[in-house]
């Protein structure tokens, strides 16, 4: 039932469209995935820039939840309550990062087995294809089966000369850089966070090397389209550039109020350095004095101003 | 960052992982882009029925004790680069084409793009070919007429070959795969390609008669019957072709693909589609004179038997229908069904995609008789 309602609103159309897609553009499979890809990015955009711009809210709050983390360390369900206080006083979730994600999902999903389907190489894979076919779009019926030769790729298998592994794991690592917290105070995630920096493009590019080559096109295209996105979004290019050269960047009108609050709200440090000790405490203190200043300095320039929506 | 971000980050992670590649995998992949697993139907003589399994062995039946002939003749795919997921091609030796029968060897291609001559009699291997390597993926079935096999290969070549020893007598190369089954008619041969047109070759030489262009990929078997040749092609029409210039006489619109062979008897013409119903036309012009619903999408080719077509709906049930649209369902197996029928004795036989092999009284619809083709 659930399998039938999919076909039926979102992996048929999607199938129906990439066919008559690749009609248009000179009966090349290989640019009917770009351009399909290009199409679902671009109406998944708004999800897809709220997305990350929660992200990046949330990155901005990690001192502020590093000192929670230190304050009420030991006790849990202070430091939880405490947490949720200072999401809710935000307007920043954790939900709002996984949210967008979600909705768009269903759709990354269609476009990643309708290239499948309609890559169909063996007579079962055909037969499955036909009851998909809109019989009112009779396009369709002289198009199927499709070319798969696009540059040197036979979309329908691997790539040989595994130059699309390479690029699926160099663009997925570039798109996880940018986005990568450039300092942190725990050493532990930064070990975790480095650690998924290789792992994910390592296991896609693997991926890559069996899956056929049309998937992977949809998948390096996907990732270009992403880094590009947030190169506008969360600012240059992010997490690739050292700690020092990064410009400050514009904050997301939504979160600026906000967030300012919660960072203009006084903290007390003192009582920081009651949990880990005065002297800790005042350094803590110290050190965090400038970035709040700066913070400050930020979202007072950016009330002035609407930032840059791409 | 707290643990539980932290744990939340990870989780995010493989949420996107498990959405990009196990998603698809278990909504996408699942039978799609898999292992070729092979639909071959039957062919009968002697009271014994040869067919490919879906293990990929050809099998010898005696009909009247269900007992194998000889041992099942297993057939070796070249070992190939294995995926997982949805990679192609990922091995195994799948038949998709009946089987072809001379007095003396069975005839039997491999989607790995090998055809086999088997003794009928002992079961013993005569010859391959081509002898050494393989032929692009073979799924349509080979024709054995008058001292010659035709065999057609998804590297687009329809090859001739000689009966007896297997070598090569000539080729034609179309200009797309060839899934379809060859059909001869005195000394023309026709087959249909995906490059959608469908030729009319000299069995002596191969040299091309005339070629029909239509819109659509051919994978059916055309039918020749009283001067006239009927296929069925991706663009959903059944097309009726003169069989002396090619040119066209009358031609109808399904709402799908035509897969299967037609049928012809007593002036009319029988058909199925993936669109799952069953037409019946008047043969000299096309008129429609039956239609009926089967429900679920049709690739097998029906049979005929004392003036009913037998066919065989993807969903596993068999029905017979007439030219008096009559529709009477025989039996539903409950297991899909995409190989051709074949009858004889009063007996429909039919193997489906649990390698079962059936035996259906075309009367009742009573199953006489099933045998599994799996190895024990």
């Amino acid at each position: 039932m659930v399998g039938e309602i999919w076909n039926l609103i979102i992996l048929s159309p999607m199938i129906n469209i990439l066919i008559v897609v690749s009609g248009y553009l000179l009966h090349n499979f290989g640019l009917a995935i770009i351009a399909l890809t290009i199409i679902v990015r671009v109406v998944t955009l708004p999800l897809t820039t709220k997305q990350l711009r929660a992200t990046k809210a949330m990155q901005e709050m990690q001192p502020k939840l590093a000192e929670l983390q230190k304050k009420h360390g030991k006790d849990k369900a202070k430091l939880a309550q405490e947490q949720m206080r200072m999401y809710k006083e935000s307007g920043v979730s954790p939900a709002g990062c996984m949210l967008p994600m979600l909705v768009q999902m269903p759709i990354w999903i269609a476009l990643f087995q309708s290239i499948i389907r309609v890559l169909a190489t063996k007579p079962e894979d055909f037969l499955n294809l036909s009851q998909h076919l809109y019989s009112s779009w009779s396009q369709v019926f002289f198009l199927v089966p499709l070319n798969s030769q696009f540059l040197w790729l036979d979309l329908s298998i691997p790539d040989r000369f595994l130059m699309l592994p390479i690029l699926v794991g160099g663009t997925m690592w570039l798109q996880q850089k940018m986005v990568m917290p450039t300092t942190s105070a725990d050493p532990k995630q930064q070990a975790q966070s480095r650690m998924m920096l290789w792992m994910m493009p390592l296991m896609f590019a693997f991926l890559t090397m069996q899956f056929p080559a049309g998937l992977a096109l949809y998948w390096v295209i996907s990732n270009v389209i992403t880094i590009v996105i947030q190169y506008y979004m969360v600012g240059g290019w992010g997490g690739l550039m050292p700690a020092g050269a990064q410009k400050p960047v514009g904050r997301d009108k939504k979160y600026i109020t906000h967030i300012t609050r919660v960072e203009e709200k006084p903290v007390d440090f003192a009582d920081v350095g009651a949990d880990i000790g005065a002297d800790v405490g005042a350094d803590i203190a110290r050190k965090a004095a400038p970035s709040l200043r700066m913070f400050k300095r930020q979202a007072k320039k950016n009330k002035g101003h609407r930032p840059k929506r791409k | 960052m707290s643990g539980k971000l932290l744990i939340g980050k990870v989780l995010l992670l493989l949420v996107m992982l498990l959405a990009l590649v196990g998603g698809p995998a278990l909504l996408g992949c699942t039978g799609v882009n898999t292992i070729p697993r092979g639909w071959s139907g039957g062919v009968i003589a002697d009271d014994t029925i040869f067919l490919g399994s879906m293990e990929g062995k050809l099998v010898a039946i005696d009909v009247s004790s269900q007992e194998r002939r000889w041992p099942d003749v297993p057939f070796e795919a070249p070992k190939k680069a294995t995926g997982f997921g949805c990679a192609p091609d990922a091995g195994g030796v799948a038949i998709y084409g009946s089987p072809s029968l001379t007095e003396e060897l069975v005839y039997i291609a491999a989607y790995h793009g090998k055809l086999y001559a088997i003794n009928s009699e002992t079961g013993a291997l005569r010859w391959v070919y081509p002898r050494e390597g393989e032929l692009e993926p073979i799924v349509g079935g080979p024709v054995s007429v008058l001292g010659k096999v035709y065999i057609g290969s998804s590297d687009g070549k329809l090859y001739a070959l000689d009966a007896a020893t297997g070598d090569k007598g000539w080729e034609f190369e179309t200009g797309g795969k060839i899934w379809s089954t060859p059909s001869v008619n005195g000394d023309t041969v026709y087959i249909g390609s995906f490059d959608k047109k469908l030729y009319a070759l000299d069995t002596v030489d191969g040299r091309k008669k005339w070629e029909f262009a239509t819109e659509g990929a051919i994978v059916a078997t055309p039918l020749v019957y009283d001067d006239t040749v009927y296929i069925g092609s991706f663009d959903r029409y059944l097309y009726a072709l003169s069989e002396a210039d090619g040119s066209l006489r009358w031609k109808f619109q399904a709402e799908n693909w035509f897969w299967g062979r037609p049928l012809a008897d007593g002036g009319v013409i029988y058909t199925a589609s993936v669109d799952g119903r069953v037409y019946a036309f008047n043969a000299g012009n096309g008129d429609k004179i039956a239609e009926f619903n089967l429900g679920s999408p049709v690739s097998s080719s029906p049979v005929l038997f004392e003036g009913s077509v037998m066919v065989a709906s993807q969903a596993g049930r068999i029905y017979a229908v007439n030219s008096g649209q009559q529709k009477k369902q025989l039996v539903d197996l409950e297991e899909e069904i995409y190989a051709s029928l074949v009858a004889s004795g009063g007996v429909v036989y039919v193997h489906t995609d649990k390698d079962v092999l059936y035996a259906v009284d075309t009367r009742s619809g009573a199953i006489r008789w099933s045998l599994s083709l799996e190895s024990e």
